[in-house]
Parts: C-alpha cells; sequence; structure tokens
C-alpha cells in the first residue's frame, strides 16, 4: 500500500474523540498509533491539549512552528514523556507502560545528546543488542544505509550535527520498527543527504512501516509526506493532506501572482472586481489578494481579454505550508 | 477501539547505500545479549575521560594515606586504624564510589543520553543491575586495588585481605545508593554529599542506628571485623553489625537501592520535556 494519501479531506478545530463510524481526517482507518485527548504540561505550560489524532502505515508529517508542541507529542507517543491526560496507543499498547512494545517503536530525537565516547558502529550495536538483533551483519549494513560505514569508527561526539542524525537513523533502522518517529531527522544534513534520507523514509514508509517525521524545512516535509498533522500551540491545528488543508482554508485571503507585459492594465481591471480584495503592481508582475480564489480564477481570463494583456504566468503564491501555518495562526 | 497492525516489515534498511550483501559483518563475533550490552555500554560511555581522573586521583589519595600511617607519630595498626576512619573509609570510599555511581546512571540521564537505552524491551531492573555492575567493575580495577595497596604501604600486610573484602563490599553498596540517588534527584551529587557528609559522618557518628544502614560505617565494621586483634585498633563499634555480618547488611542495603532506582526508572521521564 501507498501510505502517502490516507486522506483528502481537511480538519481544523480540535476533533471528537474517535470512533470508527467517524470519518475524520485526523484520523486513519488502518491506525497503528492512536493519540486520544494527549494532554501534557510541564508546571504551568501547556505542552498537548486534549489533542487527539492517529497514524497509519506510510510517511505522516507532524508540523508546526517552533514551541508547538511536536516534540513533546513525538516523546509522548514513543512513551519517553508520560501524559498528564489521555491516552496514547502504539500498536495497541501504552508505549510509556509496557515495556515490550519498545520493540517495535524507535525514536530520531532532534536535540543533540548522543554518547559522546561511543563509535558509531558501537552505538548502532548498542541498540542493535538491546532489541536483540540476531543479525550481527544488521548494524553496519544500516550504517550503510546512511553513509556512515566509512567513519563507523569514529566517536559521534566528533560528528557534524547532519552526522550525528544519521548515526541516530541508523541506530533507529537496525531495530526493525514498525514504527519510526522522527524529529527533525534532516537537520544539518547536505542537499544529497537529504534527498537520500527522503528516499529512505518514502521506502521505509512504502514497507507499511509507520513513520512520523517532523521538520522545520517545510517544503521538503510536502515532497516527505502528503498527509500532515498540523499541531499549534499544543492542539491540533489541521489534519490531511496539505493541498486539501490549503483548500479548506478557501474562505480566507490567498494571493495570487500574474506577470504580463500589459500589468497596469490588467490590474486597473482587477481592482474593479468585486472577489479581489487588493492588487499590487510592480513591472510585469501582478499580485492578487482574494478570499474567493475559486471565483477569482474563473474570472481571470476574461478579465485578461478584456485588458487585452497577455498572461505570461499565473501562480499561487502561499500555496506552500509556510503560508497555512501563517493562516492557522491568525 | 481496535488497532490493526500492518503487516511485518519485510527488509529492515531499504534504497540508499550499498545493498546488504555488500556490507561485510564487522568483526567475527554476535551481538552481546542486552545485560552484556549495557555493562559494555557502562564501561565505553560513561566513563569519560575526566570521570576518570575523579576516579584516579582518590585513589592516589588512598595510597598516600597509606604512607601517611606510616609516618604518623603511633603505633603502626593504630596509625592506619586512625588513617583507614578518617581518610580511607570516611572520604576516598564514597568520593570514588560517588564519582562512579552518579555516572553509571544519574549523569547519562541529565545528558538526555539514557533515551537511548530507555527506548527498548529492556527490563529497567537489567538496565539498572548492568549499570551498577559496570561502576562495581570499575571499582574493583581501581578502588580495590587502591586500598589494598595503602593497607600494605601502612604496614599491614594481614589486614590486606580483610581490607579488600570491605572495598569490595563497600563500593558495592555506595554505588548501589549513588545509582538510585542519580535517578531521583536532579541535583544528585549534591545529594550524595548531603548523605555522605551529613548523614553518614556527622549523624552517624552519634546514631548508631543511621550507621547500621551507612556503607560508610559498615565497610569499616566489616574490615573490623575480619581482621584480627581488631577491638585492638578501636574500629569496631557496638550496636552495628561487624565482619560477614557486616558484608550481608551492604548487600542488603545494595538490593533495597537497586530495587529503589528500578522502580524509580519506570516512573522517570528520561528527556527534558519542552520544545
Amino acid at each position: 500500500m501507498s501510505g502517502r494519501s490516507p486522506s483528502s479531506s481537511a480538519t481544523f478545530p480540535a476533533p471528537p474523540p474517535p470512533s470508527a463510524a467517524t470519518f475524520d481526517p485526523a484520523f486513519v482507518p488502518d491506525a497503528t498509533v492512536v493519540v486520544q485527548q494527549a494532554s501534557v504540561w510541564f508546571g504551568h505550560k501547556v505542552a498537548l491539549t486534549e489533542l487527539s489524532c492517529s497514524f497509519g502505515p506510510g510517511v505522516t508529517g507532524l508540523l508546526g512552528p517552533n514551541g508547538a508542541g511536536k516534540t513533546t507529542l513525538m516523546r509522548a507517543i514513543v512513551g519517553l514523556l508520560p501524559l498528564n491526560d489521555g491516552q496514547i496507543h502504539v500498536l495497541g499498547h501504552d508505549p510509556h507502560r509496557e515495556r515490550d512494545v519498545q520493540q517495535s517503536i524507535a525514536l530520531v530525537p532532534e536535540d543533540e545528546a548522543v554518547p559522546p565516547a561511543l563509535t558509531a558502529r558501537q552505538l548502532v550495536r548498542y541498540t542493535a543488542a538491546l532489541h536483540r538483533v540476531s543479525d550481527r551483519s544488521l548494524p553496519d549494513r544500516c550504517l550503510a544505509t546512511v553513509g556512515l560505514l566509512e567513519v563507523a569508527d569514529r566517536r559521534v561526539g566528533k560528528f557534524s550535527k547532519g552526522m550525528r542524525q544519521r548515526a541516530k537513523v541508523a541506530s533507529a533502522l537496525v531495530t526493525d520498527p514498525r514504527v519510526l518517529v522522527l524529529d527533525e531527522p534532516l537537520n544539518g544534513a547536505d542537499p544529497v543527504q537529504r534527498v537520500a534520507l527522503i528516499e529512505l523514509f518514502h521506502a521505509l514508509g512504502d514497507q507499511g512501516r509507520t513513520v512520523i517525521v517532523s521538520s522545520h524545512v517545510l517544503h521538503e516535509v510536502e515532497r516527505l509526506a502528503s498527509r500532515q498533522i498540523v499541531v499549534i500551540r499544543g492542539r491540533l491545528a489541521a489534519a490531511g493532506e496539505h493541498h486539501a488543508i490549503r483548500d479548506g482554508l478557501a474562505d480566507r485571503p490567498r494571493s495570487v501572482l500574474l506577470r504580463s507585459p500589459q500589468a497596469r492594465e490588467l490590474a486597473a481591471r482587477l481592482v474593479g472586481l468585486e472577489v479581489v480584495r487588493g492588487v499590487t503592481v510592480d513591472g510585469q508582475t501582478v499580485v492578487v489578494t482574494s478570499a474567493r480564489a475559486g471565483e477569482l480564477a474563473e474570472l481571470l481570463p476574461r478579465v485578461a481579454r478584456d485588458a487585452r494583456a497577455r498572461l505570461l504566468e499565473v501562480r499561487p503564491l502561499d500555496d506552500s505550508l509556510e503560508s497555512v501555518f501563517r493562516e492557522l495562526l491568525r | 477501539m481496535t488497532v490493526t497492525p500492518p503487516p511485518p516489515p519485510a527488509a529492515p534498511a531499504p534504497p540508499p547505500g550499498p545493498s546488504p550483501a555488500a556490507v561485510p559483518p564487522h568483526g567475527g563475533r554476535g551481538l552481546p545479549s542486552p545485560f552484556v550490552a549495557v555493562v559494555g555500554y557502562t564501561l565505553r560511555a560513561c566513563l569519560p575521560a575526566k570521570r576518570w581522573w575523579g576516579v584516579l586521583l582518590p585513589c592516589l589519595g588512598a595510597v598516600l594515606f597509606g604512607w601517611l600511617a606510616t609516618v604518623a607519630n603511633a603505633s603502626t595498626q593504630r596509625a592506619f586504624a586512625f588513617v583507614a576512619e578518617q581518610g580511607l573509609f570516611g572520604l576516598v570510599l564514597p568520593l570514588t564510589c560517588l564519582v562512579i555511581g552518579d555516572a553509571v546512571l544519574g549523569a547519562d540521564v541529565r545528558a538526555g543520553t539514557f533515551a537511548f537505552t530507555w527506548l527498548s524491551p529492556v527490563r529497567f531492573p537489567t538496565i539498572v543491575v548492568g549499570r551498577w555492575l559496570g561502576g562495581w567493575l570499575v571499582a574493583l580495577v581501581t578502588l580495590v586495588p587502591a586500598l589494598v595497596i595503602a593497607t600494605l604501604i601502612a604496614g599491614i600486610p594481614e589486614g590486606a585481605g580483610a581490607m579488600a573484602v570491605a572495598a569490595a563490599s563497600g563500593s558495592a553498596a555506595y554505588i548501589g545508593v549513588f545509582v538510585m540517588l542519580g535517578v531521583m534527584a536532579r541535583r544528585s551529587a549534591v545529594w550524595a554529599l548531603a548523605v555522605v557528609f551529613l548523614g553518614e559522618r556527622l549523624l552517624g557518628a552519634a546514631l548508631s542506628g543511621i550507621a547500621q544502614i551507612s556503607p560508610m560505617w559498615e565497610t569499616q565494621q566489616v574490615y573490623a571485623g575480619l581482621v584480627d586483634d581488631a577491638a585492638g585498633w578501636r574500629l569496631l563499634r557496638d550496636g552495628t553489625p561487624n565482619g560477614w555480618g557486616a558484608v550481608v547488611r551492604l548487600v542488603t542495603i545494595l538490593v533495597v537501592t537497586l530495587a529503589i532506582a528500578s522502580w524509580r526508572l519506570a516512573h522517570l521521564s528520561p528527556t527534558a520535556g519542552d520544545e
């Protein structure tokens, strides 16, 4: 199965608790990780508030601005953090209380904490031994997979940030996890390694593993996973495919870039339209802001014809996840 | 709620990188058991160079204490009894064990690297005992020989065996105590120093009830009970077991502290929570 398109719709407010009959894009039918009304707080600081969602086989992006609660959610999913309220089940088990389920879970943490005195090979072999891996060649194969075999006998304390991340990925892979949680795994990786890691995560998802990835590099998350869970201020802000999430925000202003040699004539016609909220002109470029982008798209050919303007380019400016964050934060 | 697990993954590591067959396994040995892996990790990862200095310097101090007994203006046995009480059992033993005991678990938790161990199906008692054993092995090759050498330098060859038993059993219990404190308190070194100097040295000197559960006093009683003519050295203390009885007491302390540490690990959040 392909885990990249489990849902095509989007949701915005915090969803109700899941049930088998609910077709909610925050939930997937074949869930391996189920988060129910999860709340976590540290003293007076609330990190997660009644967050409910689920993750299934394939790659799912976990998105949100800094401090949104992504790392807290990921740590709670693998059991490192106990919930103050709510429940998390991984493969039907509580990951914080039931040690056996750790056999099937792996985390690549974002922080740079690695045992600095260990070599990459020692680190991966240690993890393999803890998980009773019987194949003694597997640690080296995992190091080769992330491109660290050549430096496997160097101490991870001497590694660059990107190399450390890759060592942690190798350490996670060696456990053969069914649920793989990766917190900013592309941090510090060079472009070639980024591409390789993204391919790796896709392949892992295609194998039927549940891969949950967070990243600040949003265009890479769009490449990584079409299904996304957006967390803002500890709450579920949106879920679904990122295009669907964006479409769900159709009633909010969107900007479209037009390029035409007759930019001024085009802008003059556009200003008169009811669907247009604002127009800016800069040379051959016109940026139109509209709350009803669909209607604008239908009107645009006629307006261009009336203005005798030749359209060289029409491009939505804010179809990225950055713009989704911006909109959701309002 | 019904959770449907996915089909088991086929192969662990897919596309990029060389094919599995292209990578020969490193070394000729298989992977160790989880317990052995934990002990190995403790020895490799938990004691960096700074910690080794923290272990070796008190050991050097122990040897100097032994020499000090030879230059004191008293009989050899009386001088060594004083040096052993104040220097070896009262200072070198707890400080060395503090450095080791805190390193093997508490420091790992505080550094955030304990997550690599926590995120495994290994039971907490296995982890705790493995970490403790790794630390004790370090004590057995550093602290115990240092205390025995101090005894020999002081001119008490007949006390070397008793000192070896006392140092081995005392360090076992002490490291257990500091492993427990390492997972129970964020500022575990401060708590450990408070336990040693306020609890054991001050209160333990006055209250035999505290001395009975004090690794410092019980270690001293192991030595005093096992050497000949112990009473003449003024190391024996009324109201506390000595000799092998004190060894049993130290083992009891060890078991209790490791059990508490295991319980605590199950309720621990091994990483800082906020982003």
